[in-house]
């Protein structure tokens, strides 16, 4: 009986430990992904804890999803996927604390300075490859931000990289949910303007600083009047009537409550200090600043409030605001004492965050685990999820990244991408996969073609319709229907982070 | 010496060698022998321990067994390495300061055929970009008009410019001038269906037998354009009695269509390489391709006609959804390996510095290590018809070399020296300066 | 003289007029005077709410349905038709259209400078933007709707019409599809308020993007129902009290859903099925959804909510036909073609109600062949077959009256010569509130064009997003068969299926829009240099007029389109 269910759990094992690593569009059915994930053990890698040093040739277990041991010589059960990491390297997940994958339609509601009714995880799309390319280069969690075209806004969500769940098991539990502002040209509009419209307010870094205070003032205002409402029903006016719900204001009222953390894109030392006083002004915690390229000049002030920054490694010239930007950036703040990740907010820089944040042990002096700390548990920090995510400690997720090499390094190689001890990318499978994949496409497009000639074929008597077709030029590959709007233009690698196109962030 | 000492001496050299200022910070042109280096000269294996001397720009000698002249600068290179300078070929380099800041920018003219404007003329010697990319070890770019970058305010030129290649120091653009006419920049038209209508802020379709027929017509106008400017070259070598009506453009055209000239085409989908190709093979134009996102697909046809590729940044975005994750990583790899010549191009300014990264990426995905390095030195060179005097660490050559303390492709390496045109050149730039700067502020008060 | 002299050269007349007023129609109306109760004999008879049954009688009178069987006695004033090889069916119901409505109307004139007049700009969800949900199709009935023949001859004698366009177009009624007057053809209204997601903002105008679409209707939801709690509260204790503001909108939809309406809300891929499920989740309000061509893929999540039901878009999703031949479309987009007819079949098998309508498709004449593919993807023909009459009716609560035949229902039938999915059945006639129209096949009208339609012709007509222009570059022969091309701003389109009879013409274009393609209907009439008609395009139904320049002009210009 017991060999049995051993052969049954290890078919099992097996078939998840398969199935569980998706190739490039394989995705699971709900069903064999709720099923639990099987023991795994990692065996013989060197394993870049982050919180407590490195270990060679180490073993990892996991089990339930979570880290259950790590170390030298771990025993597993017989019947555990077994993962052979000599001569490889394992570190937790990377976080990416911002990026604007995985997400249905523009980043921005770019329309009005205060955009903070509307919600990234209303809109979150599960379908976008990005969130496998990302995992491909060891991501496995990623702050979903809205863009920065706006003073104050949209909600924002962290999520785990989980490609082919549904967009309803995107979300990372338990994390607390965000707001983005933005500061500085974005959502002043320096660098286009919207044809046919008047000019949006604020059109200066006044206007952007009133923008908020009044959007504070009211929310804090709107916060009094259901305060006040609260009180009264829980004494006498039972049936009194609630204050109108403002979708705009409810999201503020938290961030004065302290339920929702505030995320800042902001370039020039001069909008930082305005924004600490504003939030000191209404009482209200910046949580982390983004982009922050002159962070390093007013490092000081930004510890001082107990803000983080999230930084590039070495953008910068782009914009007027972007022309003092350093690489030396991250390691200076770093210095200064600041709580410093390093992001992309790029789908394609995010595969290679391991090597951007390599690039602050040249520009400025960061030690090799310092410097993986930027992208690993630096982030989990920021987005308040260090208890789960961030390091390779019992009793953390298992999210884990296999590289064929130290991934502070251009040339390490992603391997395996882990989320909650599941496999959900595997270079080698993704390599086998994708003969079967062309094939697919293959058959379905010469189905796709004998079916358009058999219509011809139906349809030919119409001499009219013997006309139109002599225009169409060898059309055995049909063109394809694209859905929605995405970035409108095609330039070569703008940096994501501009308002210039109008699909930006 | 330390590392930390080292590099106090190269500070201490670039000021007082050159006053207070940051940019085109040489040192004096006397003799200077790099010593007890670690040389990939790039003609062979390394040599573990060797010198390389620089005499009145050049390179004078390589090997173990140099013997240093009386009064040459010395330079203890013990642990550390010794490469040629690296070579971006296509960039904006000095062309545009802040992308959106259009007063900045001055890559790309209007209108179709712009053959006679030439990137030397607005390239700005003392760019901030100058001095932060040469601290990454890019000795020498190619500046290319018309080629992309930030703000390209989606420009419709056929014929782009010319591109000049520069030095990356130098007090004047004349002094960084290593060829001012490198090659004529030929963006090749796409079949655009659907675009973005930044006047209704909606996107706007047509038709492909629609996109198809302009892109026909653009073509035509290019060759219709080269045609004329063939026969005005023959007219300029023989003149009629009567004389003739000069032209600015044509003229400039003149190399282009006596074969001296190449053709640098930026083109990335197949359909445009194929008939960037085709046109070059029947106008008889050298043809040298920017760009080759989908190279891939032609490889058979570029291998064939010989013609070099210069890529963009492997590590951008795979094109299509249906891409594998790692296409632009395994793409030059794949093209090595069918017989074709590559080099790696930023395409930029601001990114110029992570040309050795990239190329790094596709060594880690396949390319071999020393084709990865000579793809960021000796091969544009080659491609360019420059290899004579850039490119590898031999003697005779334009002592473009850096000095590192490991790999110069990858991106922890520090870039201790750079020699351009056989001077020491200062790796300091803005954003030491404002690093330096910064480290140094007080505590701030509470 | 006798009556014969008088009458029979009358009758002769009467008949000319009525056979060429056939000629240059594709249906006839009801002739007047005319007969209030019909009997077909001995035809097949399919109910949909029982087995079909053969060599059946169905009697029809005053509207009604008053007899279905085989031992049925037809009354002696009842017009006798012969059923003998004729199927009879329920009338069909297109489930979400807006055929029989008034064309849409342009928001503003066109500037001086001939700019297209921008909407105005939406500040925030109080501006209300795009959002008219007071618009009463039932008031908006366009009984002259070319369409309504159109699809009347296809078999639909009913359809679910809305007004179309932006976020809250306005409430859906049952209309039926023949009557003289407008109220004539509104058989229950409103039955549905329809939502759309697509946000027309961009950068400009407040909603933008598809969150803040969602964040805009979820917004006036709780601003209609703090008005409903609001007003009562005034009108309880108005002393004391600063007063509610008016809401129009919110007024409409809250007087809407008093009346036990349902919202139509869109979902058409996975993800946007799974979030609209979500959405009615979290708005707690009576829902259809809508598109759905991807529920192959979730009709199980779809069924778990079970008083929801679905409308299924039949304008499958196809290559584009002017496509690049070089671009390969993605494997999904592929997996998508291929699978979406299938859908159907899939939530039939989990369990979902689900009814048909037509959505892009511009031609009637395609609706039942895409109905076919759904077949061939494994969808049962009587479940097909009760998507489109029964399901469709209990959906929007008019199955007491509406889609099954049975004694005492509302006479909608449909007789056809043959099977209904198989495409050599002609549909013969249509009996709509038990007025009989005959079918006849589109012929071509063989009288002479009046007139030349050769030449460049300038199209003005209005959308929704204002004034556009086309070119129509046609060619005629002599026998009025007509050729050549449009181009406008959608690109261009070879002309196909035209000819010009009479003062009449009608010709179809093929273009893409909105990245599928679409056929493109255009008819009117024509004059010298001038013509006018409509056109129909992806469900849209446009007033237009054109010019033809004269020949100096048109040499002077070149020519050049």
């Amino acid at each position: 009986m017991k060999l049995r269910t051993n052969i049954l759990c290890l078919a099992a094992a097996l078939a998840f430990g398969f199935a569980g690593s998706i190739s490039a569009r394989e995705k699971e059915s709900g069903a064999a992904v709720d099923a639990a994930p099987p023991v795994i053990l990692i065996r013989n890698a060197t394993i870049l804890t982050v919180s407590h040093g490195t270990i060679d040739k180490g073993d990892i277990l996991i089990k339930d999803g979570k880290i259950a041991a790590v170390g030298g010589m771990l025993k597993a059960p017989a019947d555990a996927l077994v993962i052979d990491g000599t001569g490889q390297f394992v570190t937790p997940g990377i976080i990416d604390c911002h990026s604007h994958i995985a997400v249905d339609g523009s980043v921005n509601e770019g329309s009005v300075s205060v955009s903070s009714m509307v919600n990234i995880a209303d809109v979150l799309d599960s379908d976008d490859i990005s969130i496998f390319r990302d995992l491909a280069g060891g991501v496995t969690t990623a702050n979903i931000l809205h863009g920065s075209a706006n003073s104050i806004g949209g909600q924002t969500i962290v999520i785990k990289l989980r490609w082919g769940q549904p967009a309803s098991k995107l979300p990372f539990e338990g994390a607390l949910p965000g707001i983005k502002f933005a500061l500085g040209e974005n959502p002043k509009r320096s660098n286009f303007r919207t044809p046919g419209a008047p000019d949006r307010y604020p059109t200066t870094r006044m206007g952007v600083e009133e923008t908020i205070r009044s959007a504070f003032t009211e929310a804090r205002d709107y916060k009094k009047s259901w305060d006040d409402y609260n009180k009264r029903i829980a004494g006498v006016e039972k049936n009194a009537l609630p204050p109108r719900r403002n979708l705009k204001l409810d999201p503020l009222v938290e961030v004065l409550e302290g339920k929702r953390y505030v995320h800042a894109h902001c370039y020039r030392e001069d909008e930082i200090l305005m924004l600490l006083r504003v939030a000191k002004e209404f009482g209200f915690h910046v949580q982390t600043f983004q982009h922050v390229l002159e962070g390093y000049k007013v490092a000081d002030e930004i510890a001082a409030a107990g803000s983080s920054a999230s930084t590039f490694s070495d953008w910068w010239g782009y914009k007027a605001e972007a022309y003092d930007a350093i690489p030396y950036n991250a390691a200076l703040m770093t210095k200064r004492g600041v709580l410093v990740s390093i992001n992309s907010d790029d789908a394609a820089e995010a595969t290679h965050l391991n090597q951007e944040a390599a690039k602050s042990i040249h520009y400025g002096g960061l030690t090799h685990d310092e410097a993986l700390k930027l992208v690993t548990l630096n982030p989990a920090i920021q987005l308040g999820i260090d208890k789960r995510v961030g390091s390779i400690d019992v009793g953390k997720d298992a999210d884990l990244a296999i590289y064929n090499h130290d991934p502070l390094s251009a040339y390490a190689v992603v391997q395996k991408t882990l989320i909650d001890g599941r496999v959900y990318f595997d270079r080698e499978k993704d390599l086998a996969g994708r003969a079967a994949l062309e094939k697919e496409k293959k058959d379905l497009l010469e189905k796709a073609k004998k079916k358009q000639d058999e219509e011809k074929k139906a349809s030919a008597k119409k001499p009219e319709d013997k006309k139109a077709e002599e225009k169409k030029p060898d059309d055995k590959k049909p063109e394809e229907k694209k859905t929605e709007e995405k970035k409108p233009e095609d330039k070569p690698k703008p940096p994501q982070d501009d308002a210039g196109e109008g699909g930006a962030l | 010496m330390n590392r930390h000492s080292l590099k106090f001496l190269a500070m201490i050299l670039a000021t007082t060698l050159l006053g207070a200022g940051v940019c085109n910070a040489q040192s004096s042109a006397g003799d200077i022998a790099i010593t007890h280096a670690k040389i990939f000269t790039l003609t062979g294996p390394p040599i573990q321990d060797g010198t390389v001397l620089i005499h009145d720009g050049k390179i004078a000698a390589v090997g173990a067994g140099v013997a240093v002249p009386a009064g040459a600068q010395v330079i203890d290179a013990k642990g550390l390495q010794v490469y040629p300078g690296l070579f971006d070929p296509v960039t904006q380099m000095g062309l545009s300061e802040i992308g959106a800041v259009s007063a900045t920018v001055d890559t790309t003219e209007t209108g179709s055929f712009n053959p006679d404007v030439t990137a030397a003329t607005a390239i700005l010697p003392s760019s901030a970009h100058i001095p932060v990319t040469r601290a990454s070890g890019i000795t020498e770019v190619i500046a290319a008009p018309a080629s992309g970058g930030f703000d390209s305010r989606n420009a419709t030129n056929l014929v782009g410019g010319q591109a000049s290649t520069i030095h990356l120091a130098g007090w004047t653009a004349e002094e960084m001038l290593i060829n001012k006419r490198a090659a004529m920049v030929v963006d090749w038209p796409g079949i655009e269906t659907r675009s973005f209508d930044f006047s209704t802020f909606s996107n706007k379709e047509k038709t492909f037998a629609d996109a198809k027929k302009e892109y026909d017509t653009k073509v035509n106008e290019l060759a219709d354009f080269v045609e004329q400017a063939r026969h005005y070259a023959q007219a300029l070598q023989n003149p009629g009695a009567g004389g003739f009506q000069r032209d600015v453009k044509l003229e400039a055209m003149a190399p282009v269509v006596r074969g001296e000239m190449p053709l640098l085409v930026f083109a990335d989908k197949a359909r445009q390489i194929r008939d960037a190709v085709e046109f070059c093979e029947k106008q008889k134009l050298k043809l040298i391709l920017a760009g080759g996102t989908e190279a891939w697909k032609e490889k058979d046809l570029l291998r064939s006609k010989g013609v070099p590729v210069i890529l963009k940044p492997t590590l951008a975005e795979p094109t299509e959804e249906d891409d594998a994750y790692d296409r632009l990583l395994t793409q030059p790899e794949e093209l090595h390996a069918a017989g074709i010549k590559i080099a790696f191009g930023s395409f930029d300014n601001s990114f110029a510095r992570r040309l050795g990264q990239n190329a790094a990426n596709a060594v880690a995905h396949g390319l071999p290590y020393e084709e990865g390095l000579k793809a960021v030195t000796l091969y544009p060179a080659q491609m360019f018809g420059l290899d004579a005097q850039l490119g590898t660490v031999e003697t005779g050559k334009i002592a473009n070399l850096i000095v590192t303390n490991g790999d110069p492709l990858d991106v922890t390496t520090d870039v201790r020296y750079v020699f351009i045109k056989g001077q020491l050149t200062s790796t300091d730039n803005k954003q030491k300066a404002l690093y330096e700067k910064y480290l140094s502020r007080p505590k701030a008060a509470r | 003289m006798s009556w014969r002299s008088v009458y029979l050269p009358l009758r002769r007349i009467v008949l000319l007029g009525v056979s060429l007023g056939l000629l240059a129609a594709s249906a006839v109306w009801g002739q007047g005077g005319e007969p209030r109760s019909f009997a077909i004999r001995g035809a097949k008879v399919v109910p949909v709410s029982s087995a079909p049954i053969e060599n059946a009688t169905v009697v029809v009178s005053r509207g009604i349905i008053t007899a279905v069987g085989t031992n049925v006695t037809i009354p002696p004033d009842a017009w006798v038709i012969d059923g003998k090889g004729l199927t009879v069916y329920p009338g069909l119901i297109d489930g979400f259209t807006d055929v029989g409505l008034a064309p849409t109307t342009s928001p503003a004139p066109v500037a001086e400078s001939g700019a297209r007049p921008q909407p105005a700009i939406s500040r925030g969800p109080e501006d209300r933007p795009a959002t008219t949900p007071w618009r009463i199709a039932a008031d908006e009935v366009n009984p002259g709707d070319p369409r309504v023949e159109t699809w009347r001859a296809a078999g639909f004698t009913t359809v679910i019409s809305a007004p179309k366009g932006g976020m809250f177009p306005g409430q859906a009624a049952v209309l039926d599809l023949g009557g003289e007057r407008a109220g004539d053809l509104v058989v229950k209204s409103p039955v549905a308020i329809p939502v759309s997601l697509q946000a027309p903002g961009g950068f400009r105008s407040y909603p933008g993007s598809v969150m803040g679409g969602i964040a805009y209707v979820r917004q006036v939801w709780l601003d209609t129902k703090w008005d409903v709690q609001a007003e009562a509260a005034y009108e309880n204790h108005p002393r004391g009290v600063e007063r509610p503001k008016y809401d129009r909108s919110d007024a409409a939809l809250a007087a809407a859903f008093s009346k036990l309406a349902v919202f139509l809300i869109p979902g058409n891929t996975t993800l946007q099925i799974r979030r609209s499920l979500r959405l009615i989740d979290e708005w707690k309000l009576p829902a259809v959804l809508y598109g759905a061509q991807m529920s192959y893929d979730v009709a199980p999540e779809i069924a778990a909510n079970r008083r929801l039901s679905v409308l299924v878009d039949l304008k499958w999703p196809e290559a584009e036909k002017d496509g690049d031949p070089e671009l390969t479309p993605s494997l999904r987009a592929l997996r998508f073609r291929d699978r979406a007819p299938s859908s159907p079949a899939a939530l039939g098998k989990a369990g979902v109600k689900f009814a048909f309508y037509s959505g892009g498709i511009a031609a009637p004449k395609d609706i039942l062949p895409a109905v076919k593919k759904s077949i061939e993807a494994g969808l049962s023909p009587d479940a097909a077959l009760r998507a489109l009459t029964l399901s469709p009716a209990e959906i929007f609560g008019v199955a007491e009256t509406l889609g099954s035949i049975e004694n005492g229902k509302i006479a909608n039938l449909v007789v056809t010569d043959g099977d209904l999915f198989d495409k050599k059945t002609k549909v013969k006639l249509v009996f709509v509130d038990g007025r009989k129209y005959e079918v006849r096949e589109t012929l071509r009208p063989t009288e002479p064009p009046k007139g030349d339609l050769s030449g460049k012709w300038k199209l003005s007509f209005t959308t929704p997003q204002g004034q556009e222009e086309a070119t129509a570059d046609l060619s005629m022969q002599p026998d009025g068969t007509l050729t050549g091309s449009v181009t406008s701003d959608h690109g261009t389109g070879s002309v196909f299926s035209g000819w010009a009879s009479g003062e009449k013409f009608r010709f179809v274009i093929n273009i893409s829009i909105e990245g599928s393609s679409s056929d493109v209907v255009f008819t009117g009439t024509f004059e010298g240099t001038s013509m006018k008609g409509s056109i129909q395009a992806a469900g849209y139904n446009l007033e237009f007029t054109g010019s033809k320049p004269s020949r100096m002009a048109a040499v002077q210009a070149g020519g050049a389109q």
